[in-house]
């Protein structure tokens, strides 16, 4: 009979000193985009080790390869101490390192019990024979441990989804890991729902387990790390004990105050008297976001701020007619959009350019030119009903060029490029629609710091040729740099407008953390 | 510390059992009974059997139970073999040929040399795991989606029938199968239905208590969960195949025994892909994985033989065969939602909705 | 388990010539094709002195397979698949058959056959976009329900003996050398090529089948893609069923299942990749050819037509065993096979399109 005594003794004996899990320099690019870049982390015994940053940082990914589900490019991962190579998901979890994924991934139609056991069922005398009984259990033992009174025989599809976190968690206890990552495990669950889940953290902690948290959420970095580290776009920005590190300094090291002040691409431009070219009234779609406003002029950028979960991708795709609209308008150029569609949207000169560009942006298997045209299929040359390669190609060539797309020729495939070179290729595409207002959507995540610049040369561009350009970004400094106004989003609301010089890297921040709200 | 001790959220079955739990224990209980899908079949295997009866009393006899039960054998092992492959989200559509080329390949043998019939079923065993081999091979190594690659095995599996016949069919099977495929153990209760129920049970047994059981429901239900788990998922896929290429053959020498002939076209003429499909989904195994078990699969092949039976009775051409079954299937579909709407079900796994709404 | 990852560098440079995959595909099918007439032409007596207007005449064996795997094609490009065309094949020849029975005009019961084929199309599409059911399980219903109903209609004995006229055009006439199906054929395969290679609706159906959330982005109308794609596919099976009824101047009810492999053997034979996107048409319409002479080539040189179609299986089994192998190589890692094969579809937010 497995005791709760047993299984502490289990985490002890691993190491006596408690077990510490280092990755050094750790490196990984996906599809040509850096994510990591030289990151260096330590994961001690007794504590809990909050790993902090916008979305893209780096932080998933970081905790996905100390998992052993993707593997660094360069870099070492060091488990007490020993250095451990060709990580997979399941020999991490031989070696007693466990990933509590964001959503929960059970098996819905088997027990609480056989979930805790999945890959490690219990063998009877026959040794091909389930042991149920033994299992039952241990069961009980472990739901025990992390604080859960059910049934262990009830189906996972008839839990709540914090019950379900909690069995993941006890999985890990079963799995004998002493190393347990937590990757967001707060955003499906209330209030209360989560302090349940820190409790049970906080006994894990004082029973020496190592233990790793991923959040975006200050209150609850704040509330139970030890130790905090910061990542932004794939590098270490700040790690420090809990004890020396405040509320204000964790927004500036997330979003991103340079050193130096840089400077604008263009000076201020106020807007007052041009177009209105894009309107937002009252935009709402539950439970995302609500009551969003504001409009765009010709020739401004609007940039849109906010950390993740502020809404602000929704809105930007509740815009385009990705998303259902609950009440609320779109207009553009006075007219009123009906029916948003994408196409609909892009047919009147509204064009958005997605945040996740591998998965909702680029054709990643598809040549260059396909990739470039393929916004504007309807508007492609025809003769009859046949299309016009030699057209084709010749729009394709001269939108890269305008946005000086770097490849071996139009025919490469798309994800060949760099992540620059991606977006510009992205740029290109939109580009072609000819657009009156465009929304940009993180524009240069997963971009190299150079391209990083001539982006926002783009951008400007566009901007003084006439284009209402609005730009969301988590990166306060970028947001500073080029826009002319700025909103703040906060779980779901606007919650401040700034313009012209008032926008600074300091009170931005502070409106996005929720500061003005109460 | 406080624990989340908070009932679980509502299913719809505990909804549905909700007014009726407050009346007294036994109702509620046998309600909850009735919610299972074998239990279902069951009432309707005796319901169907009861209102037969009293249109054509002479369907009661033991003799028509017998032959519907010794019927239903064939599809009934095929069921329990497509069972676990479909439980891990596959399909084995060339179930049919196998079974044909099991029932051909010791039927020659057997009435030109009058093999033994032990000697037959080892051989039948053989050669069925010979071709779930194959299946396996494709769908667990090379990787090839399932459908495609048992219809492929369906076409050359077929041919393979073709050529071991070599125009011939097998007539003149010794009387020792044949005999076997009449006897009794009891008035009623062929010999046949033991080793189907045989069948089930040993399939009952390896799914709930076996460790490679258990994994095929692991697969089923979320095959990159049980990977990184530690399952072999392949391994497992694997032998899900070979299973249900075993089974083939075993169900080829019943048929032999039970129809004493076989020819080229052995399991594909009586719709034996099909029926094992058809027995599966209405026993209640979804196709996408991961939920049912042998049990409902053979009470859904007793049912349907009963009920293909009932339409002759009904003087129903037999060419609505298929279409009667199409219907019960779509009923077994529809009944099978749990409340969860129809698309929801077929579209992607169920998914918790997150709690949290804007403030 | 092996490790997963790959270095950038090299893959990027493989990556460049992947695309290029496509082509020699096409390339090697249309080698394949020449050698395999060679072949036959000097080592199998009988197949030689058919001479061209011979050879020429068997492809009314199999064309009505190449019409269904240019449906298929379109289906399976957009990441879908297609059970049900063989058995709508036979279905459309049975109504037709069946109304002509009942005093139709034949050319007027092809009209109806060929709408009832769009129309079962419009059924297989309407679930799989606006019920959202995977193609595979839509399919595989439609496939049975099909099938039954064209048995059911059929009868014992199906219609046979159509007008001499009829025969002549849809079934085996000729001009000159050439066999009316044929020219049929390839006017289809032309238009269908057309459609794909060089129409904005072909352009988008691609990219659906590369990725169904960037194309939604893009401003692809996904549904009505897909829509269309399962419309068009019933539609050409409904051809096929016409051009069956013709050749065999019979109703044939029996023969809709048996059409379904070799179809799906062109597809994938003719290099379209059977998770979607990858391929070409052109590709699709020489396997055709292909697939059929290697057939008739097997019978004529004496082998059993059971023997011929184990042959189309196992073509496809090698078929799809080099394509996996290739794109193992390419990078394609055992976890997005695997996902991919279970269907954890790719997200898209739940907004039904106009």
């Amino acid at each position: 009979m497995v005791s709760v005594a047993t299984l502490e003794g289990a985490v002890r004996s691993r190491d006596p000193q408690g077990t510490r899990y280092v990755g050094r320099s750790i490196t990984k690019s996906f599809d040509g985009a850096t994510v990591l870049s030289q990151v260096s982390i330590s994961f001690e015994a007794g504590e809990i080790h909050s790993v902090v940053g916008e979305n893209g940082a780096g932080k998933s990914t970081l905790v996905k390869i100390m998992a052993g589900i993707y593997q660094p490019d360069s870099g070492e991962l060091l488990l007490g101490q020993h250095r451990l190579s060709g990580l997979s998901p399941r020999s991490a979890q031989h070696r007693g390192i466990y990933l509590v994924p964001q959503e929960p991934a059970l098996m819905q139609a088997l027990s609480v019990t056989e979930n805790l056991f999945v890959g490690v069922l219990r063998r009877g005398r026959l040794r091909f024979n389930v042991d149920w009984k033994s299992m039952k259990r241990e069961a009980s033992a472990y739901l025990d441990r992390v604080g859960l009174d059910i049934d262990p025989e009830v189906k996972a599809e008839e839990l709540s989804v914090a019950q379900q976190q909690l069995v993941e968690c006890a999985r890990a206890l079963v799995h004998r890991c002493v190393v347990i990552y937590f990757d967001e495990p707060t955003s499906p669950l209330t209030g209360k729902e989560a302090g349940t889940l820190f409790e049970v953290m906080g006994s894990l902690r004082a029973d020496g387990y190592t233990l790793g948290f991923i959040s975006h959420r200050l209150d609850e970095v704040l509330a139970i790390s030890d130790r905090v580290t910061v990542l932004r776009d794939g590098a270490k920005v700040l790690s420090a004990p809990r004890s020396q590190i405040d509320r204000a300094g964790l927004v500036m090291a997330m979003v991103g105050r340079e050193l130096t002040t840089r400077e604008r691409v263009r000076p201020h431009v106020d807007a007052a008297g041009r177009t209105e070219m894009l309107a937002v009234e009252d935009l709402t779609s539950l439970p995302h976001f609500e009551g969003v406003s504001f409009s765009v002029r010709a020739g401004e950028i609007v940039g849109l701020a906010g950390l993740v979960g502020s809404g602000r991708t929704e809105v930007a795709e509740t815009i385009f007619g990705l998303r259902p609209t609950d009440r609320g308008s779109v207009r553009v150029e006075g007219k009123l959009l009906e029916h948003r569609t994408p196409r609909a949207c892009i047919d009147v000169g509204l064009v958005y350019l997605p945040e996740d560009r591998s998965r909702h942006g680029i054709f990643a298997e598809v040549e260059v030119e396909r990739n470039v045209t393929a916004g504007v299929i309807p508007q492609l040359e025809r003769f009859g009903p046949l299309l016009k390669p030699a057209a084709e190609r010749l729009m394709a060539k001269q939108a890269t060029e305008k946005t000086a797309v770097r490849m071996a020729s139009l025919d490469t495939l798309m994800k060949a490029l760099s992540g620059g070179n991606q977006q510009r290729a992205m740029l290109s595409r939109w580009l072609l629609a000819g657009p009156r207002v465009a929304i940009f959507d993180e524009p240069t995540r997963g971009v190299d710091v150079g391209a990083k610049d001539d982006i926002h040369q783009l951008v400007v561009q566009l901007a003084e040729e006439g284009l209402a350009c609005v730009l969301i970004s988590s990166e306060l400094s970028e947001l500073t740099i080029t826009c002319d106004r700025v909103l703040a989003m906060y779980e779901g609301h606007v919650v401040g407008e700034l313009s012209g010089a008032e926008i600074a890297d300091t009170s931005l921040g502070a409106l996005v953390v929720g500061a003005h709200v109460k | 510390m406080t624990t989340l001790s908070t009932p679980p959220a509502p299913s719809p079955s505990a909804q549905a059992t909700g007014p009726v739990a407050s009346g007294g224990g036994l109702g509620s209980a046998a309600l909850g009974l009735l919610r299972r899908r074998e239990v279902q079949l069951l009432v309707a295997i005796l319901a169907l059997f009861a209102f037969c009866t009293a249109l054509h009393p002479q369907f009661g006899a033991s003799s028509n139970i017998a032959f519907i039960l010794a019927d239903s054998v064939t599809i009934m092992i095929v069921a329990v073999g497509q069972t676990i492959v479909v439980l891990g989200r596959g399909i084995d559509l060339s179930v049919s040929p196998m079974l044909g080329i099991a029932a051909v390949s010791v039927g020659f043998p057997a009435s030109n040399n009058n093999l033994n019939i032990w000697l037959a079923l080892l051989y039948v065993l053989l050669i069925g795991t010979a071709l779930g081999i194959g299946n396996g091979f494709l769908v667990a190594v090379v990787g090839i989606p399932p459908i495609i690659a048992t219809l492929a095995t369906l076409t050359i599996y077929g041919g393979l029938q073709f050529i071991i016949c070599g125009g011939l069919s097998v007539i003149n099977i010794p009387v020792v199968y044949t005999n076997f495929g009449a006897a009794n153990l009891l008035p009623g209760v062929p010999w046949l239905i033991v080793i189907g129920v045989g069948v089930v049970v040993f399939a009952y047994l390896f799914l709930t208590r076996t460790v490679t059981g258990r994994s095929v429901y692991a697969v089923g239900n979320n095959a990159e969960g049980a990977f990184r788990a530690g399952v072999p998922v392949r391994r497992v896929l694997f032998t899900t195949y070979v299973i249900s290429g075993f089974l083939a053959g075993l169900a080829g020498l019943m048929y032999l025994c039970q129809i004493g002939s076989a020819t080229s076209t052995s399991g594909s003429d009586g719709n034996t892909n099909l029926m094992s499909i058809a027995a599966t989904l209405i026993g209640g195994t979804t196709l996408l994985g991961g939920r049912g078990g042998p049990v409902g699969s053979a009470l859904a092949a007793v049912f349907l033989s009963e009920a293909l039976q009932a339409m002759i009775s009904f003087r129903l051409n037999e060419i609505w065969d298929p279409a009667g079954v199409g219907v019960l299937i779509l009923i077994a579909v529809v009944a099978d939602r749990k409340g969860v709407p129809v698309r929801q079900l077929f579209r992607q796994p169920f998914r918790p909705q997150p709690a949290r709404a804007v403030k | 388990m092996s490790a997963i990852a790959t270095s950038p560098a090299p893959r990027r440079a493989r990556a460049q010539t992947a695309g290029r995959q496509e082509t020699t595909w096409v390339v090697a099918v249309v080698v394949l094709l020449v050698g395999l007439l060679a072949y036959f032409c000097l080592f199998v007596p009988d197949f030689r002195e058919l001479g061209v207007s011979g050879i020429l005449a068997l492809s009314e064996q199999f064309l009505f397979v190449g019409l269904i795997a240019l449906g298929e094609a379109l289906v399976i490009f957009a990441g879908e698949i297609d059970l049900s065309t063989g058995a709508m094949s036979s279905l459309s020849g049975i109504v037709m058959a069946t109304l002509w029975q009942h005093g139709l005009n034949i050319w007027l019961a092809v009209v109806v056959a060929l709408v009832a084929a769009a129309l079962g199309g419009a059924i297989n599409g309407l679930f799989v976009t606006r019920f959202g059911i995977y193609s595979l399980l839509v399919t595989l219903g439609t496939q049975f329900i099909f099938g039954s109903v064209a048995t059911a209609v059929g009868g014992s004995t199906p219609p046979y003996n159509f007008p001499g006229s009829f025969v002549d055009f849809a079934g085996t006439g000729t001009v000159g050398p050439i066999p009316d199906q044929l020219i049929i054929f390839a006017v289809i395969a032309a238009a269908v090529w057309l459609l794909v290679a060089r129409t904005r609706y072909g352009r988008g159906l691609v990219l659906v089948g590369y990725n169904r959330a960037a194309s939604r982005y893009a401003g692809v109308n996904v549904q009505r893609t897909l829509f269309t794609a399962f419309v068009l596919s019933g539609l050409l099976a409904g051809v096929a069923g016409i051009f069956v009824s013709g050749f065999y101047n019979a109703a044939r009810d029996d023969i809709g299942d048996s059409l379904l492999l070799p179809a799906i053997t062109v597809v994938v034979l003719g290099g379209v990749d059977i998770f979607g996107g990858r391929g070409r048409m052109s590709g699709v319409i020489i396997a055709a050819f292909l697939l059929g002479f290697l057939n008739q080539g097997l019978l004529i040189s004496g082998q059993s037509s059971l023997a011929a179609t184990m042959v189309e299986g196992i073509v496809l089994v090698l078929c799809l065993i080099l394509k996996i192998t290739l794109n193992r190589r390419a990078g394609v890692r055992l976890m997005e096979l695997l996902r991919r094969r279970f269907g954890n579809v790719q997200q898209i937010p739940a907004v039904p399109d106009a």
